[in-house]
């Protein structure tokens, strides 16, 4: 883990210039350039909001527009990052088959070009929080923490991915649809005050309720986007027993991925 | 300590496509149960190679192609890892290997150029401090702040390589790069690239086919073929050899040829059809090779169709690469008519002073107008012998012999 540190701050220049070569690239030529890119939060915000006037999800009095659309702007920073991250090997091979430096490089720079849209879906957050009046409170400094803990998660799935991607492209088509499933299964539509309220305080599903909200809060994503939500439009410090399950997950899985990658690293450019 | 150093290094390729899921899932099923049947093909691209190169060492590697070059410097830039064997490299590297591997179309050129300074690992202070320099390099002012996408290839490429220069390495490795642009600006390269080795005393390795521009710039080549190490002398030798191959493919490639081709191949109005050529010696009729210094006798032998009046033949000797060294017309020293049917020109050299190699004999004929009736290179391909003439007393830098008269003045 020291060297991967050592490595990020090396190659920290080059990490910067091939971001900024995957904006520019992608925004050049195009008018609405970055509007493009944050169209996707706004457009899912309305469709839930609409789906919700049908339902009728509870929200414990936060209005549900900005509920939904914090729990996207995480939610799409992450999935999209790890998209990216995990076709990143694939879509740099000229550059894999010329050059070596570390190819770690590659899904952290996708990371970090994710971070140009989370930082533009900020500003219609707080466009939106001024619109419903919410201050962020002292809590509010925990965002970076959140954002930082986002992109590890992205980097496990998107090393893992990105070296098995080397080898069978089927992981950059599969990757995606797993993700949009597992949106379903995070407190993106629903919050996560609903999933605790029915299944710790009302025991839903009988003596295994317990059980099932760990298994729940196993995805690291559950506990971002409740906290995501707390220290922003609440107000409230993370709820740590919500982190907890998947901080494991990821502080176990981290480390796997990081040398998986590592050790197919060797062939990318003869397999690629 | 040698800066670089490589030992017993061999790397093994599978044949064939990589497998699908499935397929890999059923092996590694069957490699559960102990039923290892399934073998791919492996080939040795390189196969046992050691050497060691010292710093300020500019080393070339030749070889034909697949010989293992590429391969070989994709595991100097550590791109790849080695089967077996051991890599060692103490310093930095530049990989020029194909230049311009880094430029994106989408990209300005002044873009680019911070992009593929990064690339390189070159800090962005010192992309900016030689900017100038670099535009300047490139040729490229007017169109710095121009999507590469509209550029042309050459254009490209200078881009390419004036970036790759601009790095400040211990060590280079170039592929195939000296070849890039127009002749104007491949010499602005070749002077640069010397003024790197001899200057700033970098440790070089090069790597391609052009055999004239290497063997000027090395002090020592290692020659490969199919993935082993032929040769690793002084640049000389290690060309010699080079020549001493390509000559012999080229010579298996035409004992192969079916000869009646030569017509259809040959730039023609279709009036002459080219019979066959013959090369003697004292009398006897040479196959494959004859012996320097000897008077030497080429017979040719072609059919016409109609009557030229004033026309002219000329017989003439060239390279593998089509360097031509001497070209000798009848038309200099005889009206020569060509007469309907067949026609035979006999032409002697007395001494024949073309230096041992192998070489290609073309043939041109032309009417009063010099418009060309029948025109080939390469007709004949013939390898010229010492014969009894030690190989070592002859030059191997040049391709006439002359034996001048030599007197020795000495002031009293």
């Amino acid at each position: 883990m020291i060297t991967v540190a050592k490595n990020l701050y090396q190659y920290r220049e080059l990490i910067a210039a091939l971001a900024w070569k995957n904006i520019v690239v992608r925004y050049k030529q195009s008018y609405l350039g970055l509007l493009l890119a944050v169209l996707k939060p706004i457009m899912l915000m309305a469709i839930f909001t609409l789906v919700r006037s049908f339902i009728g999800i509870e929200t414990d009095g936060t209005p549900y527009p900005i509920l939904t659309f914090a729990a996207l702007l995480p939610w799409i920073f992450f999935q999209e990052s790890a998209s990216e991250g995990v076709s990143s090997v694939t879509s740099n091979t000229a550059l894999i088959k010329k050059i070596y430096f570390p190819r770690e490089v590659f899904p952290i720079t996708a990371m970090v070009t994710k971070l140009l849209e989370l930082a533009i879906s900020f500003f219609i957050l707080a466009a939106l929080m001024t619109y419903y009046q919410i201050m962020p409170s002292i809590y509010a400094l925990w965002v970076p923490c959140i954002i930082l803990y986002t992109m590890i998660i992205a980097l496990t799935i998107s090393l893992f991915g990105a070296a098995i991607n080397v080898y069978y492209r089927d992981m950059s088509q599969l990757l995606p649809v797993a993700l949009s499933l597992l949106m379903y299964g995070s407190p993106v539509i629903y919050p996560l005050s609903l999933v605790k309220q029915k299944l710790l305080d009302e025991q839903m599903a009988g003596e295994w309720s317990n059980h099932l909200y760990t298994l729940y809060t196993l995805n690291p994503l559950a506990g971002i986007i409740d906290s995501f939500q707390r220290v922003l439009l609440k107000g409230m410090a993370p709820d740590f027993n919500a982190l907890a399950p998947g901080f494991i997950l990821i502080a176990i899985l981290l480390p796997i991925s990081y040398l998986f990658f590592k050790r197919a690293e060797n062939w990318f450019a003869d397999i690629i | 300590m040698p800066i670089i150093e490589v030992k017993n290094l061999t790397k093994e390729y599978n044949l064939g496509t990589a497998t699908s899921l499935k397929d890999s899932l059923r092996h590694t099923l069957a490699k559960l149960q102990g039923k290892d049947t399934w073998q791919r093909e492996r080939f040795k691209a390189l196969n046992d190679i050691s050497f060691t190169v010292e710093e300020g060492e500019v080393v070339g590697i030749v070889g034909h192609n697949g010989a293992g070059k590429s391969t070989l410097l994709k595991h100097l830039a550590s791109i790849t890892k080695p089967t077996t064997g051991e890599v060692i490299v103490r310093g930095s590297i530049a990989p020029l290997i194909e230049v311009g591997a880094g430029v994106n179309p989408e990209l300005t050129g002044r873009e680019n150029i911070f992009l593929n300074g990064a690339i390189l690992g070159i800090p962005k202070k010192i992309i900016q401090s030689k900017l100038d320099e670099i535009i300047d390099f490139s040729e490229l002012e007017q169109f710095i702040d121009t999507p590469v996408k509209r550029y042309s290839s050459g254009m490209t490429v200078k881009l390419g390589f004036s970036i790759a220069t601009s790095m400040d390495a211990d060590i280079l490795i170039i592929d195939e790069v000296l070849a890039v642009g127009d002749l104007a600006f491949q010499r602005k390269c070749f002077d640069r690239m010397e003024e790197m080795i001899n200057k700033q005393n970098k440790t070089v390795i090069i790597v391609g086919h052009n055999i004239r521009q290497i063997e000027r710039i090395s002090s020592r080549m290692i020659i490969l073929k199919n993935g082993e190490k032929l040769l690793d002398a002084s640049p000389k030798k290690v060309s010699n050899l080079y020549y001493e191959l390509t000559n012999k493919a080229i010579l298996a490639q035409q004992n192969n040829k079916i000869d009646n081709n030569i017509n259809a191949t040959a730039q023609s109005t279709g009036d002459i059809e080219f019979n066959n050529i013959q090369i003697s010696q004292n009398d006897t009729i040479c196959e494959s090779s004859i012996v320097i210094h000897q008077p030497t006798k080429i017979t040719i032998n072609f059919t016409s169709k109609r009557e030229f009046y004033k026309a002219d033949l000329s017989i003439g000797f060239h390279t593998s690469d089509f360097v031509y060294i001497a070209t000798f017309n009848i038309g200099r020293k005889i009206t020569y008519d060509i007469k309907k049917g067949i026609n035979e020109v006999e032409c002697t050299i007395h001494d024949l002073p073309i230096l041992p190699g192998t070489y290609g004999i073309r043939l041109s004929i032309v009417d009063e107008f010099a418009g060309i009736l029948w025109s080939k290179e390469g007709i004949r391909s013939i390898a010229i012998d010492p014969g009894e003439i030690s190989r070592t007393m002859l030059s191997m830098e040049s391709m006439i012999d002359i034996i001048p008269a030599w007197r020795i003045k000495t002031a009293r």
